[in-house]
């Protein structure tokens, strides 16, 4: 299931939700309608928190979570520390890390099993990484961007990366993931896949200027929905789409 | 790159051509000129007659110059077309016919523009404008063919179907009467008038259909017939160049039952003639009408000429029947689908780089349409089972769920309400959410002393409380307060207050606003003042008035005479007294004083007078208030002299 939505006239759904397999964490907008679309796709399924880290919106580029752990910042209060430990169920480990590259959710990209960190990040933090997430944790570039978490979205059933990514880049990540990754784009192309969009196993959110190309690109890639697993780019449609667009 | 040439501008005939070209002179410039008129005057009214005309013409000649395509700028493909059609040499002589008249009408125009500057009068400036404009005339007259041949061609060539060359092409030839055309027909939309007799198509036919999201164009040509390339005629080389010059898959019709009026032998034979321009083509041998005769039906000697065609690997046979349509979809799908790989494996091989990978916008697009696949097994995951039987959420449902946004709109709406924070609290206890819990108390952080023992500490502490408390440890006797001390205390309380009330009042009096601070000693008294003061303390008054009295400097001229230039004479230096009152008169220099240092008596005095001078200062620096010692300036422009409207004389009253 992929569903577009939008933060007070922001595309960026990424920068302002942070969606795993057991919990999501939305921003404190003026309006309930963003919440609410976490909400009737969710319901009671996982707990979904409204939270704000270092008493800012980008929930989502601060902190970085999957199903066992969440981590957040060293801007983050002790009082919104609080107020995520009451809200999140108890299975979920929550760490305060001290990190000079504080937005972590554009520095680490990380699955259930998997996390792709930016080259710069401290030696203990990929430590912590490790232990609070319970990752393999692999310091790597996305199409020679640092910012991993911003570049690369991704689940336990697969994953997008920027646009721009070479042919062996994707080769090369996919192999150490272990899930399949096509490059594509989100919000009418923008290239900034992790923070326009946030996706676990079953339900991907984008923004509202997504394309329906690039909503079936994210369905088929994510296995969202009924389709079956592959790109746009498989099978006998290969050929028209390099006879048309070269 | 082009490929129709329908906006051609429509050319006249000569006689339409004078006409236009005339009338438009006569429209657009003044007719009225007089004898009496000066004859520079006269002269320029020819003169740009003459011009005038000359302009049109050679505009209208290089509209019709530009509006033909240029042979050696098109394809080759059209080129050759055109070639076939119109006859390239004559195209060209046409065209550099209207281009040589140009030339003459611009040559004709220099001349009798340059006669006429030397023309005497008005009527040999008339002469002249007349003879010359007569020349243009007789020179586009002179055009008369090659204007009608040309507008031939335009309409011809704006008929002609849009074929372009390099897109996805299926190109189908043979035969006459072999049912070429049929089959365009079957797989596109396009009208193609099909009949029983050779040569009914006589000119290409395009028609398009889609296949794989890709448009293809199909191209239907007129029948070919074996002889060799000169003895074609128009009909046949339009077919020859689209074989030759289109980028095309190639579906070479044939007739076995011969209906078409030629034997297999024939058709086999014209394919091996014009087999050299299939060259790095896809090529099919197209078997039609095998409702009436298959090849399995021909006789050995037949088959294995087939069988010789194919067996080179790179044509391969089809077999369709246009009026069962049978087999049309099959043909059509090999053909496009071999042109499409050869087409995508060319532009992989031209778009490559050394290493074998496509770089550049092709690379891009692999790029993009690449999904990476992982060597290993799939990665775990974990969907609740909740979300398998999770029904979706639908705003029409009378039942659905209430949302926050349902409880935002109940209570008033974005802005108004304020969602409950603690509301999904797991805390054990529901009633536990709404807690209120200090974040700071007595100066420190809760939060760095929560800890998971709190409980335990917190029951000992009680504990321990407990036990001092059962011990009479608190019940110390309190001291009280004696009621002399209350008193004194009630005292200085008031003594603060009513100091305070005064200092108050003295900061309100005050009405010094920016004017000097001077002592009270320094200022000037009246002398009631002073004897208001004496009288009060007992003195006698009048010595001290008639002292301040004549001391006093009345204002104006002085009443006495001046005792000191007086009836002396002041060359007298024998008497001593105006020896030392002009010595007094005289200013003296004074000795250089050290200020800081003088009046006081040693260092420590010195330092201590520093250290009151800037006691003094404290205060006033410490409220930065403006002081006497502060520059002041002055506003410059009084704004009420120069602001609003000003009439006479306002400037500098107002």
């Amino acid at each position: 299931m992929a569903v577009r939505a939008q933060f007070e006239n922001s595309n960026e759904v990424g920068v302002f939700a942070r969606l795993t397999n057991s919990y999501a964490i939305v921003a404190v907008g003026a309006s309930e309608n963003f919440y609410s679309v976490f909400e009737s796709e969710l319901q009671d399924v996982i707990p979904i928190c409204h939270a704000t880290i270092a008493g800012t919106r980008i929930v989502g580029r601060l902190t970085v979570g999957n199903r066992k752990g969440l981590l957040v910042p060293t801007t983050t209060t002790d009082q919104e520390l609080q107020h995520l430990r009451n809200t999140l169920p108890d299975s979920v480990k929550i760490q305060r890390i001290e990190e000079r590259l504080s937005a972590l959710g554009n520095v680490i990209c990380c699955n259930d099993h998997v996390a792709i960190v930016h080259p710069d990040l401290e030696r203990e933090t990929e430590e912590i990484i490790a232990d609070v997430l319970g990752v393999e944790v692999f310091r790597q570039t996305v199409a020679d961007n640092v910012l991993t978490g911003s570049y690369m979205s991704l689940s336990n059933q697969g994953g997008i990366v920027h646009p721009k990514t070479s042919i062996r880049d994707q080769d090369e990540l996919s192999s150490l993931l272990q899930v399949p990754l096509v490059a594509g784009s989100v919000n009418r192309g923008s290239p900034v896949v992790g923070a326009g969009m946030v996706v676990n196993d079953w339900l991907a959110v984008t923004g509202l200027d997504t394309t329906a190309t690039e909503l079936s690109v994210i369905e088929s890639v994510f296995r969202l929905g009924e389709m079956a697993p592959g790109g746009a780019g498989q099978g006998p449609n290969k050929e028209s789409i390099v006879e048309s667009f070269y | 790159m082009k490929t129709t040439w329908k906006d051609i501008a429509p050319v006249p005939t000569s006689q339409e051509f004078l006409d236009i070209v005339l009338s438009r002179t006569q429209r657009q410039l003044p007719t009225q000129i007089r004898a009496g008129f000066k004859i520079s005057r006269i002269r320029g009214f020819y003169t740009r007659k003459v011009k005038y005309t000359q302009e049109t013409f050679c505009e209208k000649f290089q509209a019709i110059l530009d509006g033909f395509p240029r042979l050696q700028d098109i394809h080759p493909f059209h080129k050759d077309l055109m070639n076939t059609l119109y006859d390239a040499d004559h195209f060209r002589i046409a065209l550099g016919q209207v281009s040589t008249a140009k030339h003459l009408i611009e040559t004709v125009s220099r001349d009798y523009v340059r006669l006429i500057k030397y023309a005497q009068s008005l009527f040999q400036c008339k002469q002249l404008k007349r003879a010359g404009l007569g020349r243009m005339a007789t020179i586009c007259r002179r055009l008369k063919d090659p204007l009608v041949y040309l507008e031939q061609v335009r309409q011809h060539l704006g008929r002609l179907p849009s074929i372009d060359p390099n897109t996805r092409t299926l190109l189908i030839c043979g035969y006459p009467n072999v049912g070429k055309s049929s089959f365009l027909k079957n797989i596109t939309r396009a009208d193609v008038d099909v009949q029983p007799y050779a040569f009914t198509t006589k000119s290409l036919f395009v028609g398009h259909f889609d296949y794989k999201y890709l448009r293809f164009q199909a191209i239907d040509t007129p029948g070919i017939l074996d002889h060799p390339l000169e003895e074609m005629n128009t009909i046949e080389m339009q077919s020859i160049t689209a074989v030759a010059h289109l980028r095309s898959a190639i579906l070479y019709f044939m007739d076995l039952s011969e209906q078409c009026g030629y034997s297999v032998a024939d058709q086999i034979k014209l394919f091996h003639s014009i087999r050299p321009l299939f060259a790095n083509k896809v090529v099919y041998l197209v078997v039609n009408k095998i409702d009436v005769r298959r090849p399995e039906d021909l006789d050995p000697e037949e088959q294995e000429q087939i069988q010789e065609i194919l067996k080179s690997g790179d044509v391969e046979m089809l077999q369709v029947s246009c009026t069962t349509t049978e087999g049309v979809t099959a043909v059509k799908n090999a053909a496009c689908d071999k042109l499409l790989a050869e087409r995508v494996s060319q532009k992989l091989k031209s778009s490559s780089n050394t290493a074998g990978t496509p770089g550049g916008r092709l690379g891009d697009v692999l790029a993009r349409i690449h999904v990476a696949q992982p060597m290993g097994g799939v990665r775990e995951t974990f969907i609740p089972d909740a979300v398998k039987d999770l029904k979706k959420y639908d705003k029409d449902d009378p039942n659905r769920r209430r949302l926050e946004r349902d409880l935002e709109e109940e209570n008033g709406g974005a802005g108004v309400y304020n969602f409950d924070m603690k509301r999904d609290y797991t805390l054990g206890d529901a009633d536990w959410n709404h807690d209120k819990i200090p974040e700071v108390w007595n100066g420190r952080n809760i939060y760095d002393f929560v800890d998971p023992d709190i409980e335990t500490k917190l029951a000992a502490l009680e504990e321990e409380e407990e036990k001092l408390e059962a011990d009479g440890y608190y019940n110390s006797d309190e001291s009280v307060e004696d009621a002399e001390d209350a008193d004194t205390r009630m005292k200085a309380d008031l003594i603060r207050e009513k100091r305070v009330l005064m200092k108050n009042d003295a900061k309100m009096r005050k009405s010094l606003k920016n004017r000097a601070q001077i002592p009270r000693s320094a200022k000037s008294k009246k002398l009631s003042q002073l004897e208001r003061g004496l009288d009060s303390a007992g003195y006698d008054i009048d010595a001290a008035g008639d002292r301040a009295r004549s001391q006093t400097q009345s204002r104006g001229r002085s009443l006495v005479r001046d005792d000191a230039g007086g009836e002396d004479d002041a060359m007298d230096l024998d008497d001593p007294r105006a020896a030392i009152a002009r010595a007094k008169s005289r200013a003296r220099s004074t000795a250089a004083t050290d200020r800081r240092n003088d009046g006081v008596t040693d260092e420590t005095a010195r330092t201590k007078a520093d250290r009151l001078f800037k006691l003094g200062q404290k205060k006033m620096n410490r409220m930065a208030r403006q002081g006497e010692a502060d520059r002041h300036t002055t506003a410059s422009l009084p704004k009420h002299l120069y602001t609003g409207k000003r009439t006479i004389g306002k400037t500098q009253r107002r």
